[in-house]
This record gives structure tokens, C-alpha cells and sequence, in this order.
């Protein structure tokens, strides 16, 4: 045991010297994560509103400039046209000017008084379905609220109290309760998960740069004979710097997160940063397993970076792996992603116990075996000539 | 006939350049994979991923503490929706939140003991709901589900009690719901998930793969020693201008298979609008090519090593997609951050892109991003050009420091040898 932890250190010092000396390495440790950072905390830094959309009004009553403006206030909408026919609002979509259209009738306010069912039409584009959601939400919510209104008054008109006409106006009232994500705040999962891609792609690329090298500049057996001839201390010594500093990348990301854009944490943060650290080593695993079976670092990188992007898609946060064909949601298990966004999901934003997010943990775990399973492979490579020098 | 001569020269030295430069990529597995295969692989794999397009039967929770005829047809009112289906009724808050905490359901409802009484007696019943907002779509779905089913049988409670007053029916109607609220999805009717980022996602991978791959070739040059190894006979140095036509040709031969697969059989194959004449993609697609081309030119002249380009690069294909606003609209963003975002080709590709496939957008409604695209190839072009001018003059002054060095190291051997 101690010949093995001074073993380890030896190539630990060796390493840091590597890393001196390359800058590359403290770019993609350090440089490229946190300018990586400060990007995302700007693009998520406001939220979504003041989407421009266009109003078709054939009315042009005091009553429907009411309804526009109502919709103007709202906070995802903001009337940028008065059109005069639907060809113009449907010219300024193709232009990408305007999000929807919408349309008041005419004899809108002289239906309304004259205690005559009349009707809104809303012309969402479906292009981008994120502003539609918000526009639709928004708009609904002020004709309806609109037409209630208008209900109370015809009530009121026929002597019911403001309770009773209430009560009839809405014989159902439900009250909402949004859980975990109060505010509907796009920006509070979405940030998370692209720093968390941000720090995946960086642990496997920089891994996988770290042991190819070895191979490329024929340094491998240098780097072996450090480790005292062993491959456990030479590869322990070898990604503890990597670990370290992607370690403290998960820190700075958690403040990014939960102080800079106020995201809500509602569990533990002990089992979010251990999720972190084992959520780290299981894409270095993944790094080893890539140099070490493809035993070339250009197309370890190019296969280890190619699948490192494919994480967001199929961890489900954007569009739900439920909805997913059977065989694609078996092939979400294999990205550690999937589970280390389960646990943050779990844990920050619902404020389950902890026993909840263990599993997936477990799982994420699991991905180790990738890695000493081609520990004896690796070996060979580090000892045979012939995996070395390779441009 | 001393132009003809040049350009002469310069075809034959632009036709070496193409000669190693496909050479170069279809003996590398590395850029192949990045710069051939991954636009067939990505494109297949997020076809698949999407490939459902909509999210239905999101499972919910209801919590019936009425248990009477009327909280049962509101239970069966949520299950006629396509977006929701009650999965379990629990007796309780503290179980119904276990389902949740077990990924079981994603939405609650809580109906009260009064309900039917509150009903029947004319007056108001309070429902609750409890949705859970971790994961937007489901959000969105349950929702939706909820509030429209309570909506609607709210309405027609009214709408029976007014007839029940002896108020005639259109009067009724009337009263129950002066405005009628109707919402029209243009475009992505079903708001179909892939239907909205494939596109988006199409683009970026294109630019994408073409500024890795274009890198890692630079860095090959550099590594092989291509700078003198291609050099013509007689000569310094190579010329500038064969060299950046030459790789602009190679590359784009490329694309013109890789794009035109993506935007015949992937985009038939997983039934994408296809909205847009064929000449005002192909207007929009020249531009758009040659600007990352000639992008990645200039940048491939900073890689010395053929690794370099995917660890510099492969990072910013999230930040570039959200740029374009995409997934997060622009007008969100800080303004001199989308400005930044304006000096990449796909900014303006994806915007213009989108609007051509789904809303069937033409030449004139895209004008002023195939303005801005042009002026891009035109600047990366002149980049381009520069960047490897200076990368010639580089390796040149490499080369003869390298020779005086070896000549010296030479003189001073034989030096030794006849002492």
C-alpha cells in the first residue's frame, strides 16, 4: 500500500509538470470550462419575455384596444404590429418579425354588449415551441380572464351579488400549485444541465488527451516506469489532477447555479456534490475506455467527444425519454448524464430524500467498470512498441 | 500569356492540394468520423430521439376525497384527453407525493369532500392541483389537461344551470362563455418536438463538423509537413490562393453529398416539413457553406497538431445552437451577446433555415440573412486567404531556420571529423 500511494504521487508530480508545461491541458482544465461558464450565466441571466407578436384587430372599439393592451402587459407578450389583414402578419412571420397573430373579429364589442357568444383566434407559430408554450399560456389566461369579466358584468346586470356571480361564473375554481419550479423558470434546469455538458465533454476530452499523448509521443513506458511498473498508480496518478480540478469545476458550477441565477436547492447538497465528483469519474472512465480500446488519440477523441454531445438529447430533460421509442430509452442508460440530471432534478429541485436519488447514483457508479475492465489492455499498450507513435 | 501561365500553375497546384487533401481525410478515421460519418450518425440518432414527436399519457395522481358520482366524471373527464391518464388514486397527500418522489406520476389533483354538495348547491367547489414543473413538457401536458377538463366542467355546470333558470340556450351560451377562445398552431400543428430543434440542430452540426474537421486536416499539414512536402518544384513556397481554392473545393464536394443526403432522405425518411422551393435552399445553403469553409479555414491554420481542433472546438456546438436562440429565443439574451453571436455563419443559417422548411419562407423573406451570410464568406474568405498567407511565409522561415541550423549542425560534424 505504500509503495503504491508513493508510486501514485510520483506520476501525480509528473503529471503536473506535463501540465505546465502544455498549455492545452490548462485550457481544457481550467480556461475553456469557466469562459464556458460565463456564457452560459450570461445567456440565462434573463428570462424569457417581451416576445414580439402582431394584432389583426377588425373591430377597433375601445373594448378590443382594451383586450390588446391586456395582452401587451402580459409578460411574455409584446404587441409589435397592428396588421390589417392576415397576408401581413403572415409575410412578417416568414420574415421572423413576429412569434403569432392575433385576431379580434369585427362586432366584437357590440356582440360583447349585446350579450352575444363572439370569438378570439390565436395564431401561434409552432416553429419554436418553447415561445409558443409561453405566448399560449399568457394569452389564454388573459381572454380568459377577460371573458370572466365580462361574465361578472351580465351577472352583476342581473342582480346577483359578486359572490354568487362568482360562484356561477366559475362553478369550479382550482387553485395551482406549481411544485419544485415556482416560477416556471426555463433558465433553472436548463443552465445546470449545460454547464454539467460543459464539464462531461471536458473530463472525457481531456482524459482521453492525457493517456493518448502517452501513446502519441511514445512516452507510455516513461510514464508506466513512474508508477514503479504499476498501471493502477500510473493511471491513479495519471487522472487525479483531471479529477481535482473537473471536482472543483462542479463547485464553481453549483455556485454558478444556486447564488448567480438563484435557482432553488431544496435537498441535500452533500449527496449534489458527491453526485458531482462520482458523476466526474464516470466520464473519465468513459475517457480511459475510449484511448484504450481505440489505442489512437485522434479517434479516441473524435468517438469520446462525439459521444459526449449526445448527452443532452437523450437524458430527457428537454423532451421526456418517457415519450421515447423503447429501444432509445435502453440507450439513455448509457450516457452517466442521464442519471447525474435525475439526481439533480431529485435532489435540488423536488427536495426528495436522499434514499430517492441513490439508485442513480448506483448506476452512475457502475460506468467504473468500463474502465478497469480494460486495465490489463492498457497495460499491453503502455509495454508494445507497436500502439506507440501513431500521428 | 504570363496570366495564362499563372493560372495554369495555379490549377495544377490547386489540383495537388485537392489530391492530398481527400487523400488526407479518407486515410484518417479520426476526421472521417468527425468530418463524414457524424452528420449521418447525429442526424439518425436525434431523428430517433425525437421520433415520437409529441409527449402523451403523462401518468397523474388524483386524490378523490368526494367519492361521488360527480368527482367520478370528473376523474373520467382527465382520462378522455390524449395528454394525461389518471395512473393511481391515492388515499391520501403523503402517498400521492411518494408516487411522485417514485417518478409515477407528474401531476395531482385533490378534490374535496364537499365537491358534489358545493355543486349541486349552486355554489363554488375548490379543486386543487399539483403540478410538477422539473420537467417543462410534462408541465406543459399535465397542465394543460388539467385546466381545460376543470374548465370545461365548470362551463357546463353553468351552462345547466342557466337553462335549468329558464334562460333559452344561445343566451346561456353566451353568458357561460362570452369570448371563445380559439388557438390555431401554424406551421407544427402537432407541435412536434423534432420538427422544432432537427432543423436548428441540422445546422449547427453542419458548421460544426466542418470547422473540427477543417482543423484537424491543418493540423495534418503541419504534422506531415505537407507545407513543403506539396510545394512545386522550383519554387519557395506554394501560393496562397491555389491552396485555400483548393481545400474550399475538396470540402465542398464533401458537403454537397453530406447535405444533400440530409435534406433529401433524412429529412423524407423522418417526414420534416419540406416547405421550401429547392432554389432558395440551395441560395441559402452556398453561403452558408462557403462562410464555414472559409471559417474553417482560418481557424485551421492556429492548429499545429491534429487533436487540437476537437479540444479547442467540440464545446461550443451548445453555446453556438443556443446563439442562433433557438431553444432560447434571442430577444431573451443580452444584446451584445447576440451580436456575438451574429459572426457565426449558423446564427443566421438556423433562423433562415427554419423559416424556408416549415413556413415555406422564399428568397425575398430571407434576404437579409442571405445578405449576412455572403458577407461572412466574403470576410472569412479574405481571412482565410491572409491566415494561410501568413502560415506559408511561417513554415518557410521554419524551414530555412530548420536548414541553417541542420547546415551548421553539418559544417560543425565534418569540422570535428577531419580534426
Amino acid at each position: 500500500m505504500r509503495t503504491f500511494i508513493h508510486n501514485t504521487y510520483a506520476v501525480f508530480r509528473r503529471e503536473l509538470s506535463r501540465i505546465i508545461d502544455k498549455k492545452i491541458y490548462l485550457v481544457m482544465m481550467f480556461g475553456l470550462p469557466l469562459v464556458s461558464f460565463v456564457f452560459f450565466s450570461f445567456i440565462f441571466k434573463n428570462s424569457i419575455d417581451s416576445l414580439p407578436i402582431a394584432v389583426l384587430d377588425q373591430d377597433n372599439t375601445p373594448l378590443s384596444r382594451q383586450l390588446t393592451s391586456m395582452i401587451d402587459e402580459t409578460a411574455s407578450a409584446l404587441v409589435a404590429y397592428e396588421i390589417q389583414d392576415m397576408e401581413e402578419g403572415m409575410q412578417l412571420m416568414r420574415e421572423g418579425k413576429i412569434y403569432a397573430i392575433l385576431q379580434i373579429p369585427a362586432f366584437f364589442e357590440k356582440d360583447v354588449n349585446g350579450n352575444t357568444q363572439t370569438h378570439i383566434e390565436f395564431y401561434n407559430s409552432g416553429c419554436n415551441i418553447t415561445v409558443n408554450g409561453l405566448l399560449e399560456k399568457d394569452v389564454q389566461t388573459v381572454v380568459k380572464t377577460f371573458s370572466t369579466g365580462i361574465q361578472l358584468k351580465l351577472l352583476g346586470a342581473k342582480g346577483l351579488t359578486a359572490r354568487q356571480a362568482m360562484a356561477q361564473a366559475m362553478p369550479i375554481s382550482f387553485e395551482r400549485h406549481i411544485l419544485f419550479n415556482p416560477y416556471i423558470n426555463y433558465s433553472y434546469y436548463l443552465a445546470p444541465s449545460f454547464l454539467a455538458m460543459m464539464l462531461l465533454i471536458f473530463s472525457v476530452l481531456t482524459t482521453v488527451y492525457a493517456i493518448g499523448t502517452e501513446l502519441k509521443f511514445s512516452t507510455a513506458k516513461e510514464w508506466l516506469d513512474t508508477g514503479g511498473g504499476s498501471i493502477l498508480a500510473a493511471l491513479t496518478g495519471k487522472m487525479l489532477p483531471i479529477t481535482i480540478s473537473m471536482f472543483a469545476m462542479t463547485l464553481v458550477m453549483h455556485w454558478i447555479v444556486f447564488d448567480i441565477l438563484g435557482a432553488p436547492m431544496n435537498g441535500s447538497s452533500a449527496m449534489l456534490i458527491i453526485s458531482g465528483l462520482v458523476f466526474i469519474l464516470s466520464y473519465q472512465a468513459i475517457g480511459i475506455f475510449a484511448i484504450t480500446v481505440f489505442d489512437n488519440l485522434r479517434l479516441a477523441l473524435s468517438f469520446g467527444g462525439g459521444y459526449s454531445v449526445l448527452a443532452f438529447t437523450f437524458s430527457g430533460l428537454t423532451f421526456p425519454t418517457m415519450a421515447m421509442y423503447m429501444g432509445i430509452q435502453i440507450f439513455s442508460y448509457v450516457f452517466p448524464f442521464t442519471f447525474y440530471m435525475r439526481i439533480y432534478v431529485d435532489i435540488a429541485m423536488r427536495g426528495a430524500p436522499i434514499a430517492y436519488a441513490l439508485p442513480d447514483l448506483g448506476y452512475m457508479m457502475l460506468f467504473q467498470v468500463l474502465a478497469i475492465a480494460v486495465i490489463p489492455r492498457l497495460r499491453r499498450l503502455c509495454l508494445d512498441k507497436k500502439y506507440w507513435g501513431k500521428l | 500569356m504570363k496570366l495564362k501561365q499563372y493560372i495554369s500553375l495555379y490549377a495544377k497546384e490547386a489540383a495537388s492540394v485537392m489530391r492530398n487533401e481527400y487523400r488526407a481525410i479518407f486515410t484518417d478515421g479520426g476526421v472521417m468520423l468527425i468530418l463524414i460519418f457524424a452528420i449521418f450518425i447525429y442526424s439518425t440518432l436525434y431523428g430517433l430521439a425525437y421520433g415520437n414527436q409529441v409527449l402523451r399519457n403523462v401518468p397523474i395522481g388524483v386524490i378523490d376525497n368526494s367519492k361521488t358520482s360527480s368527482s367520478r366524471a370528473l376523474i373520467d373527464s382527465f382520462n378522455a384527453g390524449p395528454n394525461a391518464y389518471v395512473a393511481y388514486e391515492a388515499a391520501d397527500m403523503e402517498e400521492a407525493k411518494k408516487l411522485f418522489y417514485d417518478r409515477d406520476i407528474y401531476g395531482i389533483v385533490y378534490i374535496p369532500s364537499d365537491y358534489e354538495k358545493q355543486l349541486v348547491g349552486g355554489l363554488q367547489a375548490h379543486v386543487s392541483l399539483y403540478c410538477d414543473a422539473s420537467y417543462f413538457l410534462m408541465y406543459r401536458q399535465v397542465f394543460q389537461e388539467i385546466v381545460g377538463t376543470l374548465t370545461q366542467t365548470g362551463a357546463m355546470v353553468e351552462f345547466q344551470r342557466l337553462v335549468a333558470q329558464g334562460i333559452n340556450i344561445p343566451q346561456a351560451q353566451a353568458v357561460t362563455q362570452p369570448v371563445i377562445y380559439q388557438s390555431h398552431n401554424l406551421f407544427n400543428p402537432y407541435l412536434g418536438y423534432g420538427t422544432f430543434v432537427m432543423p436548428a440542430i441540422i445546422m449547427a452540426i453542419i458548421q460544426q463538423t466542418l470547422l473540427i474537421g477543417i482543423g484537424m486536416i491543418g493540423g495534418t499539414w503541419h504534422e506531415f509537413d505537407l507545407y513543403r512536402k506539396l510545394t512545386p518544384v522550383g519554387e519557395e513556397r506554394m501560393s496562397t490562393i491555389p491552396v485555400v481554392l483548393g481545400k474550399t473545393l475538396t470540402y465542398m464536394s464533401i458537403c454537397a453529398v453530406t447535405t444533400a443526403y440530409i435534406l433529401t432522405i433524412h429529412y423524407h425518411l423522418y417526414k420534416y416539413p419540406m416547405n421550401g422551393h429547392p432554389m432558395t435552399i440551395i441560395g441559402l445553403m452556398l453561403p452558408y457553406l462557403l462562410a464555414c469553409i472559409f471559417l474553417g479555414i482560418t481557424v485551421s491554420t492556429l492548429f499545429t497538431r491534429r487533436e487540437n481542433s476537437i479540444l479547442w472546438l467540440l464545446w461550443s456546438s451548445i453555446p453556438l445552437l443556443l446563439l442562433s436562440g433557438v431553444s432560447y429565443p434571442g430577444d431573451a439574451m443580452p444584446q451584445w451577446l447576440f451580436g456575438i453571436g451574429n459572426i457565426f455563419p449558423s446564427s443566421h443559417a438556423i433562423n433562415a433555415f427554419i423559416r424556408v422548411q416549415d413556413m415555406g419562407a422564399g428568397f425575398e423573406d430571407i434576404l437579409p440573412e442571405i445578405t449576412a451570410l455572403w458577407r461572412l464568406a466574403v470576410i472569412y474568405g479574405g481571412t482565410a486567404l491572409i491566415a494561410m498567407h501568413l502560415t506559408l511565409n511561417k513554415e518557410l522561415r521554419l524551414r530555412i531556420k530548420n536548414k541553417v541550423v541542420k547546415t551548421v549542425a553539418i559544417r560543425k560534424q565534418t569540422k570535428r571529423a577531419t580534426r
